[in-house]
């Protein structure tokens, strides 16, 4: 029932988004949705991720959305300038092919196993009763070698992920290692284009936009 | 089942009724101020200062170009965070590994560094310059 | 939804794929995702503002992370959560230099309509 009622309303929220003409009310909508789909994944037991969708995106990124909106100050946009006229059938026509697509692929292959919790059933651990609290919660382990017993019910919490992420076992140091790479360029490349000079502007104009850094 | 539920996903039900409570109290608010309230707006009644100073020109300003600059800064180190965070609820755990996982976070947050000295260096983080 | 009812509901032999009291199917997961990213498409297709379809773009990576996850959580495997941070991150790092250019593009051309944006025509 959370199911319906959350994807239900991810999918309200998301077209709410599309079809706003006004860029501030589109980011909140789409604030909305990431919210819905937070929930979903608390759902799917991802509880780390589910918190990092909140502070992430909609904390972070979306602050940033709605600050550029401001910044470059658009309003509504003007529609009789659209010189596509065919563009947003042709858009329709081609989400409802690709829509009839993916039905086909998932209609093809519906999922070949019961979920992965069902098949570990017999694990000691699993489901542990209210009275004595699943070890992985409470952070009272005096046996290191029992953290490594991870769940399909325990991997999304903080220590599930943090033990599959850094363990050197698995496929994920590189790719952690890769990130910080990325955030590097993204740091560098952004503070390069904004605190830019371009030939065009003076130094009065350039300096009321950028608040005379630079 | 009763008495035997995923306790995990039950210790986020008090966030629900949370959500829930909120939802209620804003619909209940404003629309109790809709259903109950006069409504006569006049021009003066609709100004931002009813009795005040009036208002120059649009409230929707161009921003500085500073704030995007904060607000990327932020989320790229609350990626950084976010990566922190795992690692250090499971260091205290990590047995052998000890070592190898505070090199593997030395590197990131060594690569990491070089943005932030870069940005300092640049003076991205001065608010008046 | 709730894994003991699942796993009760396997033992009984009830059918684990169809929506049974508190489970809910992989497939409605994987249907919501790809419905999602759909109106993302279209929102990529239709939209004249750059900044909307940076936010299309940014509801088909959800989407995508949607089905990672439970992807993930239906096969028992952590590998689809740790492909959701990734793609977390890099969504991040995108939006900045995306938007960055973006303002570049603005200070340049004091507009930034998609249509009129073709310098790198040939």
């Amino acid at each position: 029932m959370l199911f319906l009622l959350f994807g239900g309303s991810a999918l309200v929220t998301g077209i709410t988004m599309v079809l706003f003409p006004n860029p501030v009310r589109s980011a909140l909508f789409l604030v909305l949705n990431l919210f819905c789909v937070a929930v979903l994944y608390l759902l799917l037991n991802a509880y780390f991720l589910a918190t990092v969708q909140v502070i992430v995106y909609a904390g972070a990124i979306m602050v940033l959305f709605l600050f550029v909106i401001m910044l470059l100050n658009l309003g509504t946009p003007d529609r009789s300038l659209d010189k596509l006229r065919w563009q947003q059938p042709a858009a329709v026509g081609i989400a409802v092919v690709l829509a009839a697509l993916f039905g086909a692929v998932i209609y093809q292959s519906v999922p070949a196993g019961p979920p992965a919790s069902a098949m570990m059933v017999e694990a000691p651990t699993l489901y542990a009763p209210r009275a004595e609290p699943n070890p992985m919660l409470t952070n009272q382990i005096s046996d290191p070698n029992q953290l490594r017993a991870i769940t399909p019910d325990t991997m999304g919490t903080v220590t599930g992920i943090g033990q599959s992420l850094y363990n050197p076992g698995e496929a994920w140091l590189f790719p952690f290692e890769a990130t910080s790479i990325l955030l590097l360029i993204a740091v560098i490349g952004s503070v390069v284009l904004a605190k830019r000079r371009l030939p065009g502007e003076d130094a009065s104009a350039a300096g009321e936009r950028e608040g005379g850094t630079g | 089942m009763p008495g035997q539920t995923n306790s995990l996903l039950n210790s986020y039900i008090p966030v629900l009724c949370m959500g829930l409570m909120a939802l209620f109290l804003v619909v209940v608010f404003v629309g109790l101020s809709r259903i109950l309230g006069p409504q006569r707006p006049t021009p003066q009644k609709l100004a931002p200062y009813e009795c005040g100073v009036t208002p120059i020109g649009s409230a929707r300003e161009r921003f500085p170009i500073k704030f995007y600059l904060i607000a990327m800064l932020f989320i790229v180190f609350d990626i950084e965070t976010v990566f922190l965070y795992p690692w250090a609820a499971t260091f205290r755990h990590s047995g052998g590994m000890m070592l190898f996982n505070l090199f593997e976070m030395a590197v990131f947050v060594g690569i990491l560094l070089v943005g932030y000295v870069y940005v300092w260096r640049r003076g991205a983080f001065e608010w008046d310059n | 939804m709730n894994p003991v009812a699942e796993s009760a509901a396997v033992a009984a032999g009830a059918n684990p794929l169809l929506p049974v009291h508190g489970a809910v199917p992989l497939s409605w997961y994987l249907i919501l995702s790809a419905m999602l990213f759909m109106i993302g498409v279209v929102g990529v297709l239709v939209k004249r503002n750059p900044i909307v379809i940076f936010m299309s773009i940014e509801l088909m990576l959800n989407a995508v992370n949607l089905s990672f996850i439970a992807f993930g959580r239906y096969l028992g495997n952590v590998g689809g959560q740790m492909f959701a941070i990734f793609v977390m991150a890099v969504a991040a790092a995108e939006v900045a230099v995306g938007l960055g250019i973006l303002i570049s593009i603005f200070r340049s051309r004091e507009n930034i309509n998609v249509d009129e944006i073709n310098v790198m025509k040939g």
